[in-house]
């Protein structure tokens, strides 16, 4: 499967924060993270926060050292992942689960004909 | 899930690809666009963005931005041009980008679309094929998980399809496309994503016919959409227990396939139609009454119904609350096979 590069820029973590300090990075170059681990904590004006990762894959490279201040919208981090295995959601809601084994509690009892 | 009744009517020499229904609706629109050069391909964000769900994603560079075009986020407009391009001889393919963004277009599409050939004698068709992203499942906010089947379908004037997955989503759509009257095609955001094998064909089947997605002798469950996915699921349940389901894909809600639905019900003697959209003049009330007044005799049990609730379509997380459950239908089949 091809791989393709994706980098994570800061988020506005507030209403209208405009920059956060890199307090510790809980992933490093080379680590394979899932989706929703905690990446890095950072610290805004409002409060220290753990940005969870937003996609699954390998870390290609961390944009800021720990104390560095990054403004919104910059580089944070640069994954390399699957270009085609995950589904992407769309802009409005996310990917349906698929269960395995889809869970009921109702049984059936077959009918005599 | 597998597929479990192969399509007879595939030729032999298309290849299969792993596709999912959103590359599949892409395909679909890449071969019109490349095969009539009167089709336009339109709507909010279609064009530089290739669609919030990506199905319209590439094609702007490949047919330019004459033919595939972003509009204002004016739903009404963008089906009011739908039209007088369509009295100009061009076949427009436009998207509102969800289910409740139709709301405001529901005037243009009423009173224009679905009127104009009548209004004219048939001398102005309506080619336009209304591509609409529908249905829940994804976990969206309000406004992005409508079922408008029935309100489509009470509209005379209208065909109504909903494919549940990529290969009908690729003929489905050409069918639609192809078509001199207008079509609303509504497109299960559930399942845009799972891929599966794909032969892409050309459609076979009249439009308003069904299709028998899983044979079954004890009961029919009826749906369309992602619905079907979860009957799919429930006949797979209920097979552990010894009682055999068949599935019975409607596709087209508009014309209805009344002689297909009787020759299933008629088999197996139960029904249980199964939708999205809330009870009350819902569709699965019309598809009860074609089943009663066709299959009157045979019917061990009365037609059940397994639907979302009257209320208006629920905000995130009580989205599954909402939809019919496999719980919900397995209840529904034990009343038909304990009546």
């Amino acid at each position: 499967m091809a791989q393709e590069n994706f980098t994570f820029t800061l988020p506005d973590l507030g209403e209208g924060l405009v920059e956060a300090t890199v307090l510790e990075w809980q992933v490093a170059v080379g680590d394979v993270v899932e989706r929703n681990a905690p990446l890095v904590e950072v610290e805004t004006t409002k409060s220290a926060v753990v940005i969870p990762s937003p996609k699954a894959g390998r870390i290609a490279e961390l944009h800021a050292e720990e104390e560095q201040v990054v403004p919104v919208g910059e580089p944070l981090v640069t994954f390399e992942v699957e270009a085609a295995d995950e589904p992407q959601a769309g802009i409005v809601g996310r990917v349906p689960a698929e269960e395995a084994r889809p869970a009921r509690r109702v049984r059936l009892r077959p009918p005599s004909d | 899930m597998t597929e479990l009744i192969e399509r007879a009517d595939t030729a032999a020499d298309t290849p299969v690809v792993e596709l999912s229904m959103q590359q599949a609706i892409n395909r679909a629109l890449s071969d019109l666009l490349t095969e009539d050069p009167e089709v336009l391909v339109f709507g909010e964000d279609v064009g530089t963005l290739g669609g919030v769900f990506r199905v319209t994603e590439g094609l702007q560079k490949e047919f330019g931005d004459k033919r595939v075009f972003d509009t204002p986020l004016a739903e009404s407009a963008i089906m009011g041009m739908a039209v007088g391009l369509a009295m100009n001889g061009w076949r427009p393919v436009p998207e509102l980008q969800f289910d409740g963004f139709a709301y405001p277009a529901i005037d243009q599409i009423v009173n224009q679309v679905a009127r104009m050939n009548y209004r004219t004698r048939g001398a102005t068709p309506m080619p336009i094929t209304l591509r609409l992203p529908s249905f829940g499942g994804i976990q969206a906010p309000e406004h992005h998980g409508e079922s408008l089947e029935a309100l489509f379908a009470h509209t005379p004037g209208l065909k109504v399809v909903a494919p549940s997955d990529p290969a009908d989503a690729y003929s489905l759509l050409l069918q639609s496309v192809r078509s001199d009257d207008p079509v609303v095609y509504m497109e299960p955001k559930a399942r845009y994503w799972e891929r599966r094998p794909v032969q892409l064909r050309e459609p076979s089947d009249p439009i308003g016919t069904s299709r028998i997605v899983r044979p079954g002798r004890h009961a029919t469950l009826i749906a369309w959409g992602a619905m079907v996915h979860r009957c799919v699921q429930v006949a797979e349940l209920a097979a552990e227990d010894g009682v055999d389901l068949e599935v019975l894909d409607l596709r087209w809600l508009k014309p209805i396939d009344a002689a297909g639905l009787a020759a299933s019900v008629s088999r197996t003697r139960r029904a249980v139609v199964v939708h999205e959209a809330p009870l009350t003049a819902g569709l699965g009330a019309e598809v009860a009454t074609l089943v009663t007044e066709n299959c009157f005799r045979d019917l061990a049990a009365p037609v059940q119904r397994v639907t979302g609730f009257d209320v208006p379509y629920p905000a995130g997380p009580l989205e599954p609350q909402y939809l019919p459950t496999i719980d919900r239908v397995l209840l529904a089949v034990q009343r038909t096979l304990e009546y």
